[in-house]
C-alpha cells in the first residue's frame, strides 16, 4: 500500500511561493491502477516525484509499504557518456541484482544490438526510450510510476511495453500520467483529476472525464496572436503545434476519435468542429472532419473540409482520393476543380479555406448566412483569398453593413487582413486603418466602389 | 522474466545492513564517476593520479629551477612535493564537489542514492588520486636519490588524513551550498587561488616573523602541512602545529557541512 495524507508542496520562486499541491490524500493498493488527468503545469509530475521519494514534500505524509519505481519513461538516470551496458551495470548494482540476467533481458527487449556497447549519447531518441524502458523493467517493483510513456517509440515498441506493463505485471499498483486520455482510460481502473492543487477521485472514467472537461473550460475561446507573417505557412505551422498542446483541443478531438470509433458520426463531426473552432488552422483535423462529413453524406461540407485541409498544407496525396469521391458524388469531376495547395507567400495569395472564408464573410458581408453549396462554389472558384475578398466587396451592398459583434472572428479577421484599429475592437475600424494593404485585387475593388470611408 | 523482486530498502534495518547498502551504492557511483570522467580511451582511469602527478612534478621543477626561497635548509624537491601535494589534496576536493549535484540530479530518482553519496563518491576518487600521486612521486624521487624516506611515517599519514578530512568537510559544505547559489562556484575559484600562498605549501611557518606565524596558524590546513613535514623531515622542519586545533576545526566544519547537506537534500528537485 501507499498512503498519502495531506500532502503539500510549494516552491520558492522569485515572485513568491508557488503552491503546487494543497492537501492531497489517496491510497494505492496492489492491482490498482490510478490514472491522473490534469492540465499542463497542474502538478502531475511533481506528485509522481513526491510519491517516488525523489523529492521531499513541504508537509504531509507519504507511507510506502511496497517498493516504488522511479518515474518510468524518464531516462532512468542515464549517463550519456557511458555505454548502454555501463548504465545497466550501474542500475544493477544500485538495486543489488544479477548483472548477467539483466543484460540478457535488456538485450532481448531493447533490440539495440551492438549499440549496447556504444555511449548512450550516440543513441536516437527511440533507442534511448527502448533502453530506458527495458532498464525500468529489470527491477520488479510493486508499484510503477508512469509519466508520459506513450510519447515515444514506434507501434511495435508500444505493444511490447503495454504487454510487459499491463499483462505481465497486471497484479502491480500503478500511477499513470498521460496526455493521451485514451491511454489512461484503457489502462487504469481508478481515475483522479489534479486541479488547483487538489485531487478528486473517481471510479468511473466518463464521470472523471466530463468533470475534467468542465474544469479546464473546453468551450472557452483562444486568442489568436496578430503576427504579420510574410509566409502564412509559418502561422499554420505554429497553430498545428499550439492546438496539440492545448488540453481543450485535445479533449475535443479525443472525444471525436472515440465517437468515430463507435461509428457515431454525428457526434464525431460535432466534436471535431468544436476542436476546429478553437484552432481553425489545425489542418489535420480538417481532413478528419471531411471523412466524417463524407460518411454522413454531407458532400458539400466534406469537400469544403478537404479543400481547407489542402489549402492549409495537408499533403495532397492524403486527401485527393477522398476529395475526388465527394466531388463526383455531387455530379462534378475533380479534373476541372483542382485542389489548391498553399503558396509560400502572405495571406492574400493563399487558396481559400473555411476559416478564412468565415472571417471575410463576417467582415465584408456582415456574416450573412451562407449555404454550404454557396460557400463551396466560391471556394472552388477563387484561386486566392485576394480574389475571394475582391468578389465579396463587389458583391456587397454600399455602404457596407457593419459586422455583428463577434470577438473571435474580429481577431481572426485582423490577423488575416491586417489593419491596426488600436484599442478599439470594433470591426468598422478595420478598413480605414490599413486593412487589405497587401491585397491588390481587394484594394482595387474597394476603391472602385469608394467604400473606404463609407461604412454604415 | 529475467528479474528479481526489488528488495525494499532497509528502512528501519540494522546499521550494518544500511552500511552495506551505502558501500554498494558508493562503489557503483565510484565506477560510474571514473568511467564518465576518464572513459576507456588512452590511459583511462590512470589519469586519476597522472594528472595531479604532472601538476606536482611541474611545480617541483619550477621551484627547483628558480631556487625558491622557503626559509630553511630543507631540500627543495622534498619541500615542493610535500607542499604541493597537500594543496592538491584539500583544494581539489571542493573543486569536484561544487556543482556536483547539478550534474547528477537524475540520480536522485533512485531513492537509495542520497545526496551525500554523490559527494562521497567524488571525494573518495579525489582522495585516491591525490594519495597515489603523492606516494608514486615520493617513491620515484627516492629511487632517483633526490629524496629521503620519511622519518616518521605515521605522522605523515596522520597529517595527510587530517588534511583530507578538512578538504572533504569543506568540499561537502561548499558542494551543498553551491546547489543553493551559483555564487559559490564563482567565488571558490579566486578564493582557492588566494588561499594557496597562505596554506603553508610554499613556506615553513618557522621561517616567518612572529606576527605572521600567529596569523597564518589560523588557517587549518597550515597545521596539516606542518605535521606532514615534521613527519617527513623530523626536527629539521621545526614544525608549528596543533592537532587539537585542526581536529576541532574539522569537527565543527563537518557538523555544519552535514547540516547543509540535509538542508539541501530536503529541497532538491530532480530534473
Amino acid at each position: 500500500m501507499i498512503h498519502v495524507r495531506d500532502l503539500h508542496k510549494s516552491y520558492a520562486t522569485r515572485f513568491g511561493r508557488n503552491v503546487v499541491l494543497e492537501g492531497i490524500d489517496f491510497d494505492l493498493a496492489m492491482g490498482e491502477r490510478l490514472g491522473i488527468l490534469g492540465r499542463n503545469g497542474a502538478g502531475k509530475s511533481t506528485m509522481i516525484r513526491l510519491v517516488s521519494g525523489a523529492e521531499k514534500p513541504t508537509s504531509g505524509m507519504i507511507e510506502r509499504s511496497m517498493s516504488v519505481s522511479w518515474p518510468l519513461a524518464f531516462g532512468g538516470a542515464f549517463q550519456p557518456q557511458l555505454t548502454g551496458i555501463d548504465n545497466i551495470r550501474f542500475i544493477t548494482s544500485i538495486y543489488d541484482q544479477d548483472f548477467e540476467k539483466n543484460l540478457a533481458f535488456v538485450e532481448d527487449f531493447a533490440e539495440l544490438g551492438p549499440y549496447l556497447r556504444e555511449p548512450v549519447r550516440t543513441y536516437s531518441s527511440g533507442m534511448r526510450a527502448r533502453l530506458a524502458f527495458a532498464i525500468s523493467m529489470i527491477i520488479e517493483f510493486d508499484c510503477f510510476l508512469i509519466d508520459e510513456i506513450g510519447a515515444v517509440g514506434d507501434a511495435r515498441f508500444h505493444d511490447r511495453c503495454n504487454y510487459e506493463l499491463f499483462d505481465v505485471r497486471s497484479d502491480r499498483a500503478m500511477m499513470i500520467i498521460s496526455h493521451d486520455a485514451g491511454y489512461v482510460r484503457e489502462h487504469c481502473n481508478r481515475w483522479a483529476i489534479l486541479h488547483d492543487g487538489r485531487l478528486s477521485q473517481f471510479d468511473d472514467f466518463e464521470v472523471a472525464y466530463s468533470t475534467y472537461k468542465e474544469l479546464i473550460g473546453v468551450d472557452m475561446h483562444t486568442q489568436p496572436v496578430a503576427v504579420n507573417y510574410s509566409n502564412r505557412a509559418r502561422m499554420v505551422d505554429s497553430s498545428q503545434h499550439a492546438a496539440l498542446t492545448d488540453e481543450r483541443f485535445r479533449v475535443h478531438v479525443q472525444q471525436g476519435d472515440w465517437a468515430r470509433d463507435e461509428s457515431d458520426w454525428k457526434r464525431a463531426a460535432a466534436e471535431y468542429s468544436k476542436a476546429l473552432a478553437l484552432y481553425p488552422y489545425q489542418r489535420s483535423y480538417w481532413t478528419q472532419l471531411g471523412h466524417v462529413e463524407k460518411v454522413l453524406g454531407n458532400f458539400a461540407n466534406a469537400e469544403i473540409a478537404y479543400r481547407t485541409a489542402v489549402a492549409l498544407g495537408e499533403p495532397m496525396a492524403d486527401v485527393e482520393v477522398h476529395a475526388g469521391f465527394v466531388v463526383e458524388q455531387q455530379g462534378d469531376s475533380i479534373d476541372g476543380l483542382p485542389l489548391r495547395a498553399p503558396t509560400a507567400r502572405a495571406s492574400a495569395w493563399q487558396p481559400p479555406s473555411k476559416p478564412d472564408f468565415d472571417a471575410l464573410n463576417w467582415l465584408l458581408r456582415a456574416g450573412a448566412e451562407c449555404e454550404p453549396e454557396d460557400m463551396l462554389d466560391q471556394v472552388r472558384q477563387h484561386e486566392t483569398l485576394d480574389a475571394l475578398a475582391a468578389a465579396m466587396v463587389l458583391d456587397a451592398g454600399n455602404p457596407l453593413a457593419p459586422p455583428p459583434d463577434n470577438h473571435a472572428l474580429f481577431e481572426r479577421a485582423k490577423c488575416l487582413v491586417g489593419g491596426s484599429p488600436g484599442e478599439a475592437s470594433s470591426a468598422d475600424q478595420l478598413l480605414p486603418t490599413g486593412a487589405f494593404a497587401d491585397w491588390p485585387q481587394t484594394r482595387a475593388a474597394i476603391q472602385a466602389r469608394q467604400l473606404e470611408n463609407r461604412i454604415n | 522474466m529475467a528479474s528479481v523482486p526489488a528488495k525494499p530498502e532497509p528502512a528501519n534495518g540494522s546499521l550494518i545492513a544500511s552500511l552495506q547498502v551505502n558501500r554498494r551504492i558508493i562503489g557503483a557511483l565510484l565506477i560510474r564517476e571514473m568511467l564518465t570522467r576518464y572513459g576507456r580511451h588512452n590511459i583511462g582511469f590512470l589519469w586519476l593520479f597522472v594528472e595531479p602527478m604532472l601538476f606536482t612534478l611541474g611545480v617541483t621543477v619550477l621551484w627547483t629551477a628558480t631556487k625558491s626561497v622557503h626559509g630553511s635548509d630543507l631540500p627543495i624537491v622534498a619541500f615542493a612535493l610535500t607542499g604541493y601535494s597537500s594543496v592538491l589534496l584539500w583544494r581539489n576536493m571542493p573543486g569536484r564537489c561544487v556543482g556536483a549535484l547539478w550534474a547528477n540530479l537524475s540520480l536522485i530518482y533512485h531513492r537509495n542514492i542520497k545526496v551525500l553519496d554523490v559527494y562521497l563518491a567524488r571525494l573518495l576518487l579525489e582522495f585516491g588520486g591525490a594519495t597515489i600521486s603523492f606516494a608514486t612521486l615520493a617513491l620515484a624521487f627516492t629511487a632517483l636519490g633526490i629524496l629521503e624516506l620519511p622519518e616518521d611515517f605515521l605522522k605523515v599519514a596522520g597529517g595527510w588524513m587530517l588534511l583530507a578530512w578538512f578538504g572533504a568537510a569543506l568540499a561537502v559544505f561548499l558542494g551543498a551550498l553551491s546547489h543553493q547559489s551559483e555564487v559559490v562556484d564563482k567565488l571558490w575559484h579566486p578564493t582557492s587561488y588566494l588561499l594557496f600562498p597562505l596554506s603553508g605549501a610554499a613556506f615553513l611557518v618557522d621561517a616567518l616573523p612572529r606576527v605572521a606565524q600567529e596569523a597564518v596558524l589560523y588557517f587549518p590546513m597550515v597545521h596539516g602541512v606542518e605535521l606532514v613535514r615534521e613527519g617527513w623531515f623530523g626536527s629539521l622542519a621545526r614544525a608549528h602545529y596543533s592537532i587539537a586545533y585542526l581536529t576541532s576545526f574539522n569537527l565543527i566544519l563537518t557538523a555544519i557541512a552535514l547540516m547543509m547537506v540535509r538542508w539541501t537534500a530536503n529541497r532538491v528537485v530532480p530534473e
